[in-house]
């Protein structure tokens, strides 16, 4: 592979890096100039724009198995060149997701940032290096660049998390969101540390053809090493029970990065984990097919019922966000692989996150144009919002709905999907919790909508919704919309991702 | 070519975008608002016309294989639903006449709802909103390629009706203390009536199409009407009839519904209480056309349900329509409500379009349609101009007067009108083109297209021997027409001529242009528009519809038009009957005084009243349909009260006997132990796991590691 094909296969992650550096160094030339420090915003957002256009560029480049991103070094730097990265259509996937995702938070993030700290432009810079480290966790095919990638979001997450540097409840969750991140990710990599002694190879393919051929002795080790890496993902998903950290860090977190970190981590966590179950060890599907089922059944029962008590919108959406998780985790658990149906498990979750991308964020845009207004994200807060911001509050009851899975909504399409995935493979009881726990979530989404339509607020004064703010929700009411109302071409993205993958490895 | 056809989508797409662009952005700027409702519609206007041109240029090709785009919609189960937009010639003829009468009533809705005047309506942006998304409802219907699309639209502007209904109830009554309370709760109920009358047909509609697609397996228009589906579903039964039978009689169902027809009629009076414009435009000109559209439409289905079980589908569209037509213009005669005169109009015109597609003369139904949508229009907005002129009359005496004047006041009453016709000149014309067009004077418009209905059924009856149905049409029909001349005989008497009755008539003022621009430019069609199709022996242009939308049907080998010459008895007796029947009317009523008996409650004495009265149906309606659900509700609540609730509490009593003799178990036991335990339970349940979440991170940390050791010992000893 030449020095050029290999740079334009990494295009949308070069432009991320360039503009994350630009936003820095421009952040470090005019710091202090409210006027212009907004104009890195904008900054910022054309960069994301300029990423999109890359990953677009790239789409056709994509092939079944994926190709290999490598850089022939030539024998002068000694001989073989190890692929790190792979471009295939789950790839393809979530850097779209991840570029989506970077575009909403930016631009909802703007009036938030600028009221609440002192530190505007590197703010954005942060937000962009970690959608970087999404993109590259996607598209990782090799232990070590799993494990750097994973590194990498974390610790730009642990920075966003604590960038209020004078709110205590920041630096607090930082602080435990480092801290449990330390220890999650210690055990995975001892859990890789066991699958690389146990085949001698790094690179997912590679572990998958030593395992095939028998010839390791070691095979036992392959199920501690599982479970220690579910556990290092599951922190990155929010998976019960290492899901601890979230609630904590959520409500701590300046807003626009809790919106960050119910979708950004959990995009990784399911991209790594698609990828390492399904590609590495096809062979042990009926061992994590069970595993994931029941922390499926967990994270979703838990999540929901923890939700049910909370008065803060923003902890509520975190235990909402977990149980939506363990909704999207029965696709994979429920994979079948060979199913020539309309949902083979793996589409409905990618379905279910595209759709979840949309709604949560679109979700915590409207908490944040509350929160600008009132200072804070309890329940009061937003009582009347129909008569202080008509367009919030028919928003909001959109994206409630869908995280309900009511249609016509986008969530209505990925829990129809993931639901049906359960139901082909015979897995009735996932598919009964699921239904029962969305039923459930009812109870807890209406709390925040009961106020939100029918009762008086003191404060009746209207809601001012930026024109930016109201792009961003306006465009992601139209998403979760257009997800269920012309559903066709979604599920199409959804299942070509997957198909290939799919059909490379089983 | 295709260039015009490959823009179809964005006749739709275009004003539903401006009721996007206005609810969410522009709605605090009213101007900018309309302009952007008008431009939006102009737009579709072009392109609309566009596609007609198109569609006439590239001559008979289009017929056979028409324009169409189609994307698969949602996956459903093995197969998938499609939706698509299809051109041919009756969407076209359809197109001409649709985006052109909507972007006028647009134009004149921007003077109606007082732009810039002080009192400019309170809601001017939302009304432009909506319909601007009635319109997208409206042409995006007729451009629909599946029955599934057409549904959808369908319903969007069953939506669009019922808003546009009750848009005056919700008035800010702090802002306009002329607003009376009893209006408000008409404008509810009204929409509340329309709302659920047309939903039992659009429930028929739907079951329709559940079972063709059970049966067939595709909802595009263009599959169903293949020969041999349409064979397939003659011959398979269902509850003994054949297929086409049911479904047909099902669509048609929903075509009552829309169209008002008999007995679902009764919506469409009560919905004149929305906003004049809405009137026009919904409740004359397009919506209530959808139902004949949608029956012209899907006609093969009729005619092949008809061949295979007798006629008898067909037969009950003549029936329903005759039936329609002529008792819709009976009561026309007895009402005083300008609008409501013209709603029972509207109504019995419908009825003639059903009666024609009964009879098998589908060119001439959608001929009327088109004609009756331009002269409708015309006189419903001439209305609407006649009241805003009296409106502003009224306001002007309350002015001078220093009070409030009589509150009763209905500006929409007749018999307080008089002498307008020197007063609002423009409207006066334009009123009197539209009356001789529906009335069916030559050379007027409306006299081609209900002359061809008459003809068709005279011609048919001639074949089918003395009692066949189509006299029966005819005579319907004809008998219709006569009533027609009168009704608007008395009105236009009553309205125009002899001396103002009230003193708002008195200082009533003609409407500004932007009203009556519009009113002129479809006093033009209602003129012209019969030279779209001329009987067949006129030289040059005689039948052209005929020969442009005839065709449409002919894939499904079922369907067979020509066009017919005119037929001299028919017509002129027809023409005898428009003539003398309007003169009369006009004579007996233009010097009417108030408070006198009028000549027609004088002659027709208890069957005036009984007109007066719409038959008594929804009298009828009421003892038959609502007292008993509500009379069911109450014996439920009744029921719920005193049995189950009497029940209830024995059970309680009892329970607090047994209570009182074990008291001491009762509190030991029961109380501490099962009710309060499950409580108890449940909370420390709650709250265990709320405790779960300590804040530590120590604990959390723990979590991880236990959780691993436990899933790994599991795995050791499993």
């Amino acid at each position: 592979m030449t020095l050029n094909r290999f740079l334009i296969l990494l295009l949308p992650e070069i432009t991320l890096t360039v503009v994350a550096f630009l936003v820095f160094i421009l952040d470090l030339i005019i710091g202090g100039d409210e006027v212009r420090e907004r104009r890195l915003q904008w900054f910022a957002f054309l960069g994301v724009l300029l990423a999109l256009v890359a990953t677009i560029l790239i789409w056709p480049l994509a092939e079944a198995g994926g190709l290999p991103v490598a850089f022939d070094v030539g024998p002068g730097f000694g001989g073989d060149v190890v692929p790190m990265m792979t471009l295939d259509g789950l790839a393809l996937f979530f850097k779209l997701i991840t570029v989506l995702m970077l575009a909403i938070i930016i631009l909802s993030a703007g009036e938030y940032v600028k009221v609440h700290t002192p530190f505007r432009g590197e703010f954005y810079a942060f937000v962009l290096l970690a959608g970087l480290s999404i993109m590259l966790a996607s598209a990782a095919t090799n232990l070590v660049m799993i494990y750097l990638s994973i590194e990498f979001l974390s610790i730009t997450s642990y920075v966003l998390t604590g960038y209020l540097r004078d709110d205590v409840r920041s630096t607090e969750a930082a602080i435990k969101y480092f801290i449990y991140g330390a220890a999650a990710s210690a055990v995975m990599l001892y859990g890789f540390s066991l699958l690389y002694g146990a085949t001698g190879a790094t690179g997912l393919v590679e572990i998958a053809t030593a395992l095939a051929t028998g010839s390791v002795t070691l095979r036992w080790l392959v199920f501690p090493a599982l479970v220690m890496v579910l556990a290092g993902l599951g922190f990155k998903i929010a998976l019960v029970p290492f899901h601890q950290w979230s609630p904590d860090a959520y409500e701590g977190a300046p807003t626009p990065v809790t919106a960050f970190l119910s979708v950004g981590p959990k995009a990784a966590g399911f991209a790594v984990l698609i990828r390492f179950l399904i590609v590495a060890l096809p062979a042990f599907q009926v061992n994590w097919s069970a595993m994931l089922a029941g922390v499926a059944i967990l994270t979703m029962s838990l999540g929901n019922l923890i939700a049910l008590w909370q008065t803060n919108v923003k902890r509520m959406l975190a235990y909402s966000s977990i149980a939506q998780a363990g909704y999207m985790l029965i696709g994979l658990a429920a994979l079948a692989p060979l199913a020539e149906s309309w949902t083979n498990g793996l589409n409905a979750l990618l379905l279910y996150l595209f759709a979840y991308l949309f709604t949560n964020l679109g979700a915590f845009a409207v908490v944040i144009a509350v929160e600008d207004r009132t200072g804070s994200a309890n329940l009061p807060d937003f009582s009347g919002l129909i008569r202080r911001s008509p367009f919030l509050a028919v928003s909001m009851l959109v994206f409630l709905l869908s995280l309900i899975g009511i249609p016509p909504t986008g969530g209505f399409m990925g829990k129809l999907f993931v639901f049906g995935a359960a139901v082909q493979r015979q897995m009735i009881l996932l598919a009964v919790i699921g239904v029962l726990n969305s039923v459930i979530s009812v109870y807890y989404y209406y709390k925040i909508m009961r106020p939100m339509l029918f009762e008086r607020a003191d404060d009746a004064e209207p809601i001012r919704v930026t024109p930016s703010m109201r792009l961003v929700v306006g465009f992601s009411l139209a998403m979760v919309l257009a997800i269920a109302i012309y559903a066709e071409p979604f599920i199409r993205l959804a299942t070509e991702s997957a198909q290939l993958l799919l059909a490379a490895r089983f | 070519m295709d260039f015009f056809f490959n823009l179809a989508p964005l006749a739709i797409l275009v004003p539903l975008l401006m009721f996007a662009a206005i609810i969410l952005f522009t709605h605090p700027n009213n101007r900018l608002s309309s302009s952007l409702a008008i431009g939006g519609i102009a737009f579709s206007t072009i392109i609309s016309w566009g596609i007609v041109l198109a569609t006439i240029l590239s001559g008979e090709h289009i017929w056979e294989e028409t324009w169409q785009i189609s994307i698969p919609w949602l996956p459903a189960g093995t197969s998938v639903l499609w939706i698509g937009l299809e051109v041919d010639s009756l969407t076209a003829a359809m197109l001409f006449m649709v985006p052109f009468v909507c972007m006028l009533i647009f134009i004149y809705s921007q003077g109606y709802m007082n732009l810039g005047k002080p009192n400019q309506d309170p809601r001017y942006s939302r009304f432009f909103a909506y319909i601007s998304l009635f319109a997208a409802g409206m042409i995006g219907l007729v451009l629909s390629g599946s029955l599934l699309l057409l549904f959808i639209f369908w319903e969007l502007m069953g939506l669009c009706s019922y808003l546009l209904i009750g848009f005056w109830s919700f008035r800010d009554r702090d802002t306009e203390d002329h607003i009376d309370e009893a209006q408000v709760k008409r404008a509810r109920a009204a929409a509340l009536k329309a709302f659920l009358t047309t939903r039992i047909g659009d429930v028929l509609l739907f079951s329709g199409m559940v079972l063709l697609w059970a049966y067939t397996g595709t909802l595009n228009f263009s599959e169903i009407f293949q020969p041999e589906v349409l064979e397939h579903l003659a011959e398979i039964t269902i509850w003994g009839l054949p297929a086409a039978t049911v479904i047909a009689l099902l669509v048609f169902g929903g075509a009552v519904g829309k169209s008002a027809q008999f007995p679902l009629h009764v919506w469409l009076p009560d919905a004149m209480e929305g906003p004049t414009p809405v009137s026009a435009l919904i409740h004359a000109a397009t919506m209530v056309a959808a139902g004949v559209y949608l029956v012209a439409r899907t006609y093969p289905l009729f005619v092949a349900g008809s061949v295979a079980g007798d006629g008898s589908v067909l037969a009950v569209v003549a029936v329903i329509g005759a039936i329609t037509a002529f008792f819709g213009a009976t009561i026309g005669l007895a009402q005083n409500d300008i609008k409501r005169v013209l709603a029972y109009s509207t109504i019995s015109q419908l009825g003639y379009m059903m009666m024609a597609l009964g009879i098998g003369a589908y060119v001439a139904a959608v001929f009327h349609l088109l004609t009756h949508a331009f002269f409708k229009a015309l006189l419903f907005l001439g209305s609407g101009s006649v009241i805003h002129g009296v409106e502003h009359g009224h306001h002007e005496i309350a002015h001078h007067s220093d009070h409030h004047g009589d509150d009763d006041f209905n500006p929409n009453d007749m018999k307080t009108m008089g002498g307008l016709r020197h007063r609002m000149p423009r409207t006066f014309w334009t009123y009197i083109i539209g009356t001789l067009a529906l009335v069916g004077w030559l050379p007027f418009a409306g006299f081609w297209s209900k002359d061809e209905i008459l003809g068709e059924a005279f011609h048919l009856w001639r074949e089918g021997g003395t009692f066949s149905l189509p006299l029966w049409v005819w005579l319907a029909g004809t008998l219709g027409a006569l009533i027609t001349a009168l009704y608007m005989g008395r009105q236009i008497g009553l309205v125009f001529w002899g001396e103002p009755r009230h003193g708002a008539a008195e200082h009533a003022h003609e409407s500004p242009h932007s009203m009556t621009t519009p009113l002129i430019v479809l006093a033009i069609f209602a003129v012209i528009g019969g030279l779209a199709n001329l009987p067949s022996n006129v030289p040059l242009v005689g039948g052209e519809l005929h020969h442009f939308i005839g065709e449409v049907h002919e894939v499904s080998e079922v369907v067979h038009s020509e066009a017919l010459a005119l037929n001299a008895i028919v017509a002129g007796l027809s023409t005898v009957l428009a003539v003398g029947g309007l003169i009369f009317g006009w004579a007996i009523y233009r010097n009417y005084r108030v408070g006198e008996v009028e000549p027609f409650q004088r002659w027709l004495g208890p069957v005036f009243t009984l007109l007066k009265n719409k038959y008594y149906v929804d009298e009828l309606y009421r003892a038959v349909f609502i007292r008993p659900t509500v009379w069911l509700a109450d014996i439920s609540f009744r029921f719920d009260t005193g049995v189950i609730d009497y029940l209830v509490n024995l059970v309680g009593r009892v329970t607090r006997v047994v209570a009182d003799f074990g008291g001491v178990f009762d509190a030991k036991v029961i109380d501490s132990t099962l009710v309060d335990g499950t409580g108890k339970v449940t909370n420390s349940f709650g709250g265990w796991l709320r405790q779960t979440q300590t804040g530590r991170v120590q604990n959390y940390v723990l979590v991880i590691a236990v959780t691993v050791l436990l899933l790994l010992g599991l795995y050791l000893y499993l």
